[in-house]
């Protein structure tokens, strides 16, 4: 019985008051630039994003869980690392949020607590030889610190 | 000779310098010498992360204010990427008056300090704000060019040419910074492949990210979205795809053999520069401009029989 209700809280997300109306959503907004609260939860984000089949937790769902304070969650996903910045979602919004922006915001918090998710040393050096400055560019300055 | 100034960017020099050496070439012939802004710096090559708020404008901005200095109220580049960061440095500076008068106050403390009184007040100059009007070339060739004589310019190497166009992210989006063309519904390449006396393929990826920096960090996922580009492009009866942009370049053209290694059933496809195709029909031949050599897919599939066979004066029509 014990077993069975420690699962069910573990699948469940902590909406405690601190988190809701905490810290975290309030550094999103500053760090993008965007109000979170704007989102409605149509979905037109996930829907057009052509990485979303690559994604453990989808745009729209980035954006309520931002929305909640769910911090932990969002910033152990493999979304933040897989988004390609296209701006897809970013023109498609009904609400105008850039939720690129909002992406950003959060591979910035996790580097600034974390290790670098994407490091000079994980590059393959045939790639390195060849790949446009752009690519790196990108790379290095939204995967590491 | 109209005298355009131009910025080159990194990559157009070292890892693209084939999408350079055409588009020079080919301007060129339509009267237009592009003349290099000097001196230039990186532009900061991305699109800015979000909290570097005056940073990421310093570059951009400082080469943007020098050339309106000297007198210039025009640029144009040809890298997606410089053109995205450009574009929206100069759109925060006609829009965002704090920071227009921080990065204008960072520029002015940068300048040289001077032991003399100078003739003219060197701080006297006004802020920056976006006086200077950024073209992508492609943009270029479509409002001061015009289509109507570019397509009687062009020779018709290309004539019939089945080839999709391919946008990628950053050439037209965030919409309202750059606003080059209708980010869901673009029509600006189409329109340059038609001038081109060439067929434009319409398919439905033309828009959809080929992955960008992925291909540095996660290749297989960016291995799976270009062999959807490309095969899509296929399904839709295209020989070859123009793109405009040096990564969109790498992902969808030089990594064909990665993606055929993870795609079963993946075919090559021909991949081009709006540069080499505006270069081929405008009859220039010289291998060192066209720069084929920095391709590794093969451009048979498209330029085989008509272009280049027409140029190296291949039997195939005579023996009619």
């Amino acid at each position: 019985m014990d077993d069975r209700r420690s699962e069910t809280e573990e699948q469940r997300l902590l909406l405690r008051k601190e988190a809701v109306r905490g810290e975290f959503g309030l550094s999103v907004d500053e760090l993008s630039g965007q109000h979170l609260y704007a989102c409605y939860q149509c979905g037109n984000c996930s829907a057009g994003c052509p990485l979303a089949s690559e994604m453990d937790i989808l745009p729209s769902m980035v954006m309520r869980l931002a929305q909640l304070g769910q911090k932990d969650e969002l910033l152990a996903s493999r979304t933040i690392w897989i988004c390609a910045s296209c701006f897809q979602c970013t023109v498609r919004c009904p609400r105008g949020i850039d939720i690129q922006q909002v992406m950003d915001a959060l591979r910035q918090m996790a580097l600034r607590e974390k290790v670098d998710h994407f490091g000079p040393d994980d590059i393959d050096p045939g790639l390195a030889a060849t790949v446009p400055q752009p690519g790196l560019v990108s790379a290095y300055r939204k995967l590491s610190t | 000779m109209i005298n355009l100034p131009y910025y080159p960017g990194c990559t157009l020099k070292q890892r693209s310098s084939h999408l350079e050496s055409s588009a020079i070439a080919a301007m060129e012939k339509l009267g237009v010498r592009l003349s290099e802004i000097d001196p230039w710096t990186c532009c900061g090559a991305v699109p800015p992360p979000s909290s570097e708020r005056i940073m990421n404008l310093i570059a951009p901005v400082r080469m943007l204010r020098a050339l309106r200095d000297s007198g210039e109220n025009r640029l144009v580049t040809i890298c997606d990427f410089c053109y995205n960061v450009l574009k929206r440095a100069n759109h925060s500076m006609r829009t965002d008056d704090l920071r227009r008068k921080r990065v204008n106050a960072f520029l002015r403390e940068n300048e040289p300090v001077r032991d003399y009184l100078p003739e003219e007040e060197p701080y006297g100059l006004p802020d920056y704000s976006g006086e200077v009007r950024v073209y992508h070339l492609m943009e270029y060739i479509r409002d001061e060019i015009g289509y109507e004589r570019l397509s009687k310019e062009v020779s018709g190497r290309l004539e019939g040419m089945p080839i999709a166009s391919y946008y990628g992210c950053v050439m037209l989006r965030p919409r309202k910074e750059i606003e080059l063309d209708d980010p869901e519904n673009p029509t600006i390449m189409e329109a340059f492949v038609s001038a081109l006396h060439a067929t434009p393929v319409p398919y439905p990826y033309r828009t959809e990210c080929c992955g960008s920096y992925l291909s540095v960090s996660a290749p297989d996922a960016s291995s799976r979205l270009a062999a959807k580009i490309l095969g899509s492009a296929r399904d839709h009866g295209a020989k070859g795809v123009v793109v405009s942009c040096p990564l969109c370049f790498y992902n969808l053209e030089s990594r064909q053999e990665q993606i055929a290694r993870s795609s079963p059933g993946f075919k090559p496809m021909p991949v081009i520069f709006f540069t080499q195709l505006l270069a081929i029909a405008l009859g220039i031949d010289d291998p060192d401009v066209l720069g084929f050599g920095m391709h590794r897919t093969s451009l048979e599939g498209l330029l085989g029989a008509s272009a280049i066979g027409a140029a190296s004066g291949s039997g195939r029509e005579k023996d009619r």
